[in-house]
């Protein structure tokens, strides 16, 4: 009973992050939008917790909700105020759009059925932060190291660009 | 902890760039009150010097010791980057010193610019390297988010502003594709390192569903190589960026792609067939796939670059011919392909950025990048125009000039692996791309000039750079041999794993 | 117990809603949004591999290193956005295109 439980949550989760993604792609309001894909963030991080992936789960709660969304309300807000109501985000070649994406759609559903992914659930790897830690210090040290100098250069790139310049 | 220690000690260049990207950033931050000359001058001095430290380290390294992998298998320190970095600090060189004669960079605090570009030299040699798949997708996009940055650099310019965008959010879909393509094929093989890749396909077979995933990753790697079709931001990019940082991104960034092209489908896509051959793995035939995507790159790029009436547009075009040229070498599935990519790409360095050193310099005088503004250069500037002759004689591969040593390697491979048809395509692609260098060259000796004609001065550092550009065009058939053997370093690729 | 397909099948949905996003919406902070549904379904597709098909936490690893780089990308994309706005007073791409493709 618990695991159908369980299941009913996860397919619940699913039906939100798959009708708040098309929500982002359709919807004409950009605040909603934004909104919405709060909702799709937070439903895939449900995903990470059914996968066992505790810290990818916190990480993606932070990152993305606490840091790249307020970052892209920030986006709309300063870019178009609400009183200016050229909130356009008139969607064109919807048609040609839906037939590629359902191409994609067909192609990846049909890959995933012929392929033999050999998959034998490993089990929940309990706790996770202590090994992707050592990981992050150990075997993947080197991009751990260039992930903090695109951080860096990306920082300073990004105040460079909206920072006034005195000659303009 | 002993393997990352180890490793430092062949990590030397990129260590340089690193420690040059710090003084770098600090000394901007201590000169933000001192006048923009001075406080530009000490940092592009510093900037010199790490390039200059990475270069000569990197030349050192060059066919010293054994080939070897790095930081517990994520980077291949052999010939294949050995032959690359040298490449990619020479291009930052001579955009190091371009940057300070270009005029749209005058009066322009240089701090972040200079940061990025040390930045984004040692993050090419981090793709030129890579075997791990966590790696391949890091370093490509250190690569790009530092080149959105540098081609929004003027963010009061609306052009510049643009182009970054177009920039960012094309080149974001591309590599979005790229992660997704190689999520499944992680999953496919169940490792992230390239020589575990190999072994999972080479044990079963995926076929067309591999095909497909190749695809969205040749999405990723076609963007930064500017292959069509994934080209359709270069153009804009290319003329709407600062001209220094469009001759950066005609090579560097190329050049890197190509490196990470022939890791991907070379060593973890194939498997060593004997005399310097490779055999494809996993039942996909990508070779068809880069086929294609050769002749539609040359072919797009060459007649699209036909119609152009904006010097910095058609160069932008030349270069997706020029990648489309490359691409036929990387059909070639052998040791030579990968050996005529790297010739072809140190010689292209010195052309193609010598075309961009005189498109720079007459824009200091016209103040236009328009291909009519170029009518009468003869006889304003006989030196500037015998320059950009031999850097356009030498991109049509006209001989003597190096351009037809890097045509050669390439043509010669193309056949000798007996793709006859596709040689024939790029001859007739090369005979096309000579109607448009020919062209400029007609506007700037035949046309007369019709406005004002205020004289062309330069400095000695312009005559040096064009000196220093123009000296390997024409003097490459001289040096064929040792290009041949820095080049060789290049195929101990196929032979460390 | 949830099986790989399932997942599979959610981000090989949210990746063709991406695309979808990427090719009909004109308005730069919505292509940015489409953008980040991609990076997700790709991160997805990490994490249920890491689980179900290496059995280490190799794909974590890499999901996590895509977090970070999706916040950079997204930071610089909205100064890009911030600085052309400034410019131009207006964010649709349909009229950043003085530059024509």
């Amino acid at each position: 009973m618990e695991s159908m439980g369980s299941a009913a949550i996860f397919y619940a989760t699913a039906a939100v992050v798959l009708g708040s993604a098309l929500y982002v792609v359709v919807g004409r309001n950009l605040v909603h939008s934004a909104f919405a894909l709060v909702a799709a963030f937070f439903g895939v991080a449900v995903f990470y917790v059914y996968l066992g992936a505790d810290f990818l789960a916190g990480a993606q709660v932070l990152i993305y909700v606490g840091g790249i969304l307020t970052l892209l309300l920030f986006g709309v807000m300063l870019t178009n105020r609400i009183y200016n109501l050229n909130l356009r985000s008139g969607a064109i070649q919807v048609v040609p759009g839906a037939l590629s994406a359902g191409l994609v759609f067909a192609l990846l559903v049909w890959i995933i059925q012929s392929v033999d992914w050999g998959a034998m659930d490993s089990g929940d790897p309990g706790p996770t932060s202590e090994s992707i830690g050592r990981l992050l210090v150990g075997d993947y040290l080197l991009p751990f190291e260039i992930a903090s100098v695109l951080l860096l250069i990306a920082l300073m790139g990004a105040a460079m660009l909206v920072r006034r310049r005195g000659s303009s | 902890m002993s393997d990352a220690l180890q490793s430092l000690s062949r990590f030397l260049p990129e260590l340089i760039l690193m420690a040059a990207l710090a003084v770098v950033i600090v000394a901007d931050l201590l000169t933000q009150r001192r006048p923009l000359k001075s406080s530009t001058d000490l940092l592009t001095g510093i900037t010199l010097v790490g390039l200059l430290g990475a270069l000569v380290t990197s030349w050192q390294a060059l066919g010293a010791g054994e080939a070897q992998s790095l930081f517990a298998s994520m980077l291949a320190d052999d010939g294949l980057l050995g032959v690359f970095r040298p490449i990619f600090c020479l291009t930052s060189i001579v955009v190091l010193l371009l940057s300070m004669r270009s005029k749209e960079l005058e009066g322009v605090r240089l701090g972040e610019m200079l940061a990025l570009l040390l930045t984004v030299t040692a993050a090419l040699m981090w793709m030129a390297g890579s075997i791990n798949l966590v790696m391949i997708y890091l370093s490509l996009e250190t690569v790009s988010v530092a080149s959105y940055i540098m081609v929004g650099y003027l963010s009061s310019d609306r052009l510049s502003n643009e182009a970054s965008l177009k920039y960012i959010l094309f080149g974001a879909v591309s590599t979005g594709a790229m992660l997704f393509g190689l999520s499944l094929l992680y999953g496919m093989t169940a490792t992230l390192d390239l020589y575990g890749v190999r072994a999972a396909l080479a044990e079963g077979a995926f076929g067309p569903g591999l095909l497909f995933v190749l695809v969205l990753i040749a999405a990723g790697i076609g963007f930064k190589i500017a292959a069509a079709p994934f080209h359709f931001w270069c153009p804009d990019v290319y003329t709407g960026a600062p001209t220094p940082v469009t001759a950066f991104l005609s090579v560097g960034p190329k050049a890197a792609g190509f490196a990470i092209l022939i890791r991907f489908f070379y060593l973890g896509l194939a498997e060593p067939a004997g005399g310097g051959a490779i055999a494809p793995v996993g039942g996909a035939d990508w070779q068809m796939l880069l086929m294609m995507l050769a002749v539609i790159t040359m072919t797009l790029g060459n007649v699209a670059a036909l119609l152009q009436t904006n010097v910095k547009r058609l160069l932008a075009y030349s270069s997706i011919a020029h990648a489309g040229t490359m691409l036929m070498a990387a059909c070639v599935l052998s040791v030579e392909g990968v050996q005529a990519i790297a010739a072809y790409l140190a010689i292209y360095l010195f052309m193609n950025l010598g075309a961009f050193t005189v498109v720079i310099l007459a824009h200091r005088v016209t103040g236009s990048f328009e291909i009519d503004s170029y009518a009468g250069f003869w006889k304003r500037s006989p030196l500037l125009t015998v320059a950009m002759g031999i850097f356009l004689f030498s991109l049509m591969g006209i001989p003597p000039f190096a351009g037809f040593l890097a045509k050669w390697y390439v043509f010669a491979a193309v056949i000798n692996a007996g793709l006859g048809w596709l040689a024939v395509v790029g001859v007739l692609n090369a005979a096309v791309a000579a109607f448009y260098y020919v062209k400029i060259l007609r506007v700037m000796v035949i046309d007369e000039e019709t406005g004002p004609t205020p004289a062309l001065a330069f400095s000695r550092l312009d005559l040096g750079l064009l000196v220093l550009l123009v000296v390997p065009n024409v003097l490459g058939l001289l040096f064929w041999g040792s290009l041949d053997r820095v080049t060789e370093y290049s195929q101990t690729l196929l032979e460390l794993g | 117990m949830i099986p790989l397909e399932h997942y599979l099948y959610i981000s090989a949905a949210l990746f063709s809603l991406g695309v979808f996003g990427v090719l009909t919406r004109r308005n730069a902070v919505n292509v940015l949004m489409s953008i980040e549904l991609i990076f997700n379904s790709a991160n997805i597709n990490l994490v249920a591999f890491s689980r179900f098909v290496e059995g280490a936490l190799g794909g974590q690893v890499f999901a996590l290193l895509v977090i970070v780089i999706a916040a950079c990308e997204a930071a610089v994309a909205l100064a890009i956005v911030m600085s052309l706005y400034r410019v131009m007073k207006n964010v649709n791409l349909d009229e950043a295109a003085e530059l024509k493709g």
